[in-house]
């Protein structure tokens, strides 16, 4: 290669001195090779898709090296995927980092807490290389109070935190982040366990004011300090999404929404008075408050709702386009007049009290839903249940933009799943939980393979599935045939052989995440899987059929998968039968901080 | 599976003193049902003769849906309540609590085991034999009016309702 180019220059005969020929490097100009990198640099700067990157890194070292340099935003899927020090490494100009840790199976009691997924590995590392991050999105993750302190110290421009299902972390931690970012503009603190230090972590934030933009902390269980949230409100101009926690009282809350009027993401705390408004006494205007919020687009909390109180929402329903009830515990009489005016409603979150009737209603008005979430309020298998096909039948004719349902019942039809098929077609995630295992269609008795054979065959988007009730091998055949872009599938209670799982393994090309709970696959099953298991994220198989010889087997087939058995409480020997299976490809190897309950095949 | 309610699981807690998992909150033993035997993976086959509609079967780890969370046990509504009720226990010197489930101990006796493995001590209890009482601790907790008690004066049943959280503290320095 050629790295530098020299001219010759030959003087003409004319007048003059110097030289009558010589080789100068007069003008150096660069290398092909040179002007190929500046361009890609310059053009690459504008490729976001992390798709599109990771394909434009594969063409040729000099793409490598550009990319590389250019990226500003970290995904790491699985954080045992890869190490700290070579992300850094590779990636040395890093703005945002998003990392994942724990196995979503681990949010249902399924795996021993202190699995790992720390992230104090990272933020040391990134200490070190990152000085100008700005944002830190987190998912399932152990994140300590030390690590909040280091990353507080260490990012001076730091400007969003976002911690989703973490925990390991507490009050105290908050208070150094709320103090030392001062360029802080996101705080959203998502269904994290947060442990109560006693410590006031909201006076912390600076008095002279903030840049804070979204402030969520409804998962927050400690009572915080209202008068240091009040001036916290006013001494945020910026401010557009706030989520209190349950200690906000409706009072407090109406003082703080006259605070800030420029809301657009509003979730109320408790909605209920505080105890020392009397009965009959005239409480404070709510519907005015809300009233004055023009911007709210998108409301959420309830907790501990008193029902009466909820029409003075109404000023707000007609824009809203987000509303989580997931809390609250309405009846379909106390919905369906705040309903009936949400017609640009594209995202429902809803407690099962609204029965049937209340997701009539839903159908009746929201024309715009994208996302439903039907949520049980009790989360049992042997009661009647107040939501069932009929609902699910409504809203598949009333819905018809449906692209993501979650849908928690106790009696479910083939022909409700199928006619949401046929009438919701841009469906991407369908999520299914009849909660009573096993449970077959209650009306014909049949199993319900057919409902989900139909989801896989007419939505042709579909990309997340999760299956349940009565379910034979044959709901897998029709997987593994339909389902050729689905790339997560969870699965419980399901099939009859190990030839449902090799219809899946053998059927679904774009299988990423794949987790199974006890459901009869076994060794042979698992290994029909070898010319896949690179391709994905992980697999999880817990109380299913497997041996420890298969996993091993597994394990010396495919040295770049890490495959771990799990074991519970104090069966610690080591016995044939493993009570959970969780591998993953990594580049890394065993990692080192593997607790005693898990061993490294 | 989200919707903001906080998951069950205990915070992690950095100390020597590091619990083994059958202590664990948020993997509770639940003598009481199968949850154990479907958990080790050995009742395949007599998950396919459960029958669903008996309640002493409920699964801790089924349906794959977070509690609500509701106002401990002092609501008035159906007789079965949530399968969880969990408190923060703090132990005198040690900043960060930790979270555990009351509901997942049978009285008294389980709960004092759980809380001598979480965190590596004694709890003096009446029937024990005080060899040594200066390395021991003592339970307390505080009640809804504010009040710090020592647990164990009523019974577990009264004390399940009136109990907002425990407190270990060292025994000579009551």
């Amino acid at each position: 290669m050629i790295l530098a180019q020299t001219r010759t220059y030959t003087t003409g005969s004319g007048p003059g001195p110097g030289p009558s020929s010589s080789s100068v490097l007069e003008y150096l100009a660069p290398c092909p090779d040179q002007v190929l990198e500046n361009v890609l640099e310059n053009v690459l700067w504008f490729l976001t898709s992390r798709k599109d990157r990771n394909a434009a890194s594969l063409v040729c070292r000099s793409w490598y090296r550009v990319e590389a340099l250019t990226r500003s935003d970290l995904f790491i899927g699985n954080c045992y995927a890869v190490s700290p020090k070579r992300a850094t490494s590779r990636f040395t100009r890093i703005r945002s980092v998003t990392l994942k840790g724990r196995p979503r199976f681990a949010d249902f009691n399924l795996m021993p807490p202190n699995w790992g997924a720390h992230l104090a590995p990272w933020v040391s590392a990134m200490a070190l290389t990152y000085p100008w991050l700005e944002k830190v999105h987190l998912k399932r993750m152990s994140v300590t109070d030390d690590d909040l302190a280091l990353l507080a110290e260490s990012f001076s421009g730091f400007k969003e935190l976002v911690l989703v299902c973490c925990d390991g972390f507490g009050t105290s931690g908050l208070a150094i982040v709320a103090s030392r970012c001062r360029q802080l503009k996101v705080l959203d603190l998502i269904e994290s366990e947060v442990s109560d230090d006693d410590v006031d972590w909201i006076s912390y934030f600076p008095d002279t004011g903030t840049c804070l933009e979204s402030l969520i902390f409804d998962c927050v269980e400690c009572p915080i300090d209202f008068d240091a949230l009040e001036r916290l409100v006013a001494n945020s101009p910026s401010l557009k999404k706030l989520r209190l926690n349950r200690h906000v009282s409706m009072g407090q809350l109406h003082r703080l929404m006259v605070q800030a009027p420029r809301l657009t993401h509003l979730g109320t705390g408790s909605f209920s008075p505080s105890e020392d408004v009397a009965q009959g006494e005239q409480g404070p205007d709510y519907v005015s408050a809300f009233a004055a919020c023009k911007s709210i687009v998108c409301l959420s909390g309830f907790r501990e709702i008193i029902p009466d109180y909820l029409p003075a929402i109404n000023p707000v329903c007609a824009n809203l386009t987000s509303l989580n009830f997931s809390y609250a515990n309405v009846s379909a009489e106390h919905l369906k007049p705040i309903i009936s005016n949400c017609h640009k409603l594209q995202i429902f979150w809803v407690l099962d009290s609204i029965c049937d009737e209340g997701l009539q209603a839903v159908a009746a008005t929201c024309k715009e839903l994208r996302e439903l979430r039907v949520f049980p309020f009790e989360a049992r298998e042997d009661i009647e249940g107040p939501v069932s096909e009929v609902g699910l039948q409504a809203v598949s004719e009333g819905c018809r933009k449906l692209e993501s349902i979650l849908y928690f019942c106790q009696r479910m039809t083939n022909a409700a799943v199928v006619a949401m098929s046929k009438n919701c077609p841009d469906l991407v995630v369908f999520r299914l939980c009849i909660m009573g295992r096993h449970r077959p269609d209650h009306v014909t008795g049949e199993p319900m393979d057919e409902g989900f054979g139909a989801i896989v065959m007419n939505c042709k988007k579909l990309t997340r599935l999760a299956v349940s009730g009565l379910l034979t091998d044959r709901a897998f055949a029709y997987i593994g045939k339909y389902g050729k872009i689905v790339r997560t599938l969870s699965v419980a209670f399901a099939g009859d052989s190990d030839m449902g799982l090799k219809y899946v393994l053998e059927g679904c090309p774009r299988l990423q995440k794949l987790e199974i709970r006890d459901s009869p696959f076994g060794d042979a099953a698992l290994l029909s899987g070898l010319h896949h298991y690179y391709n994905m994220r992980f697999l999880w198989m817990s109380a299913c059929n497997l041996s420890n010889q298969g996993c091993q087997q597994i394990a010396q087939a495919l040295p770049r998968l890490v495959v771990e058995v799990i074991k519970h409480e104090d069966n610690l020997d080591m016995d044939e039968n493993v009570d959970t299976l969780y591998m993953y490809r990594s580049l890394e190897g065993p990692r080192d901080d593997v607790p005693r309950f898990v061993s490294i095949l | 599976m989200g919707r903001g309610a906080a998951s069950s699981s205990s915070s992690s807690f950095e100390s020597s003193s590091y619990p083994s998992v059958s202590g664990e909150s948020s993997f509770p033993q639940r003598k009481r049902d199968l949850s154990t035997d479907l958990r080790l993976g050995l009742s395949i086959s007599t998950s396919q003769q459960d029958n669903p509609s008996t309640p002493s079967e409920q699964l801790m780890d089924w349906p794959p849906s977070k509690p609500v969370p509701r106002k401990a046990l002092d609501s008035e509504e159906n007789e079965y309540c949530s399968s969880t009720l969990f408190v923060k226990v703090y132990m005198e010197g040690i900043q960060i609590g930790r979270k555990l489930n009351l509901l997942a101990h049978d009285g008294y006796h389980d709960l004092i085991q759980t809380l001598d493995q979480m965190f590596n001590t004694n709890i003096l209890w009446p029937e024990m034999d005080v060899e040594n009482s200066a390395h021991c601790h003592v339970l307390t907790y505080e009640d809804k009016e504010g009040d710090w008690l020592i647990v164990g004066d009523v019974p577990w049943e009264m004390f399940l309702p009136s109990v907002r959280r425990l407190k270990i503290t060292r025994a000579d320095s009551l």
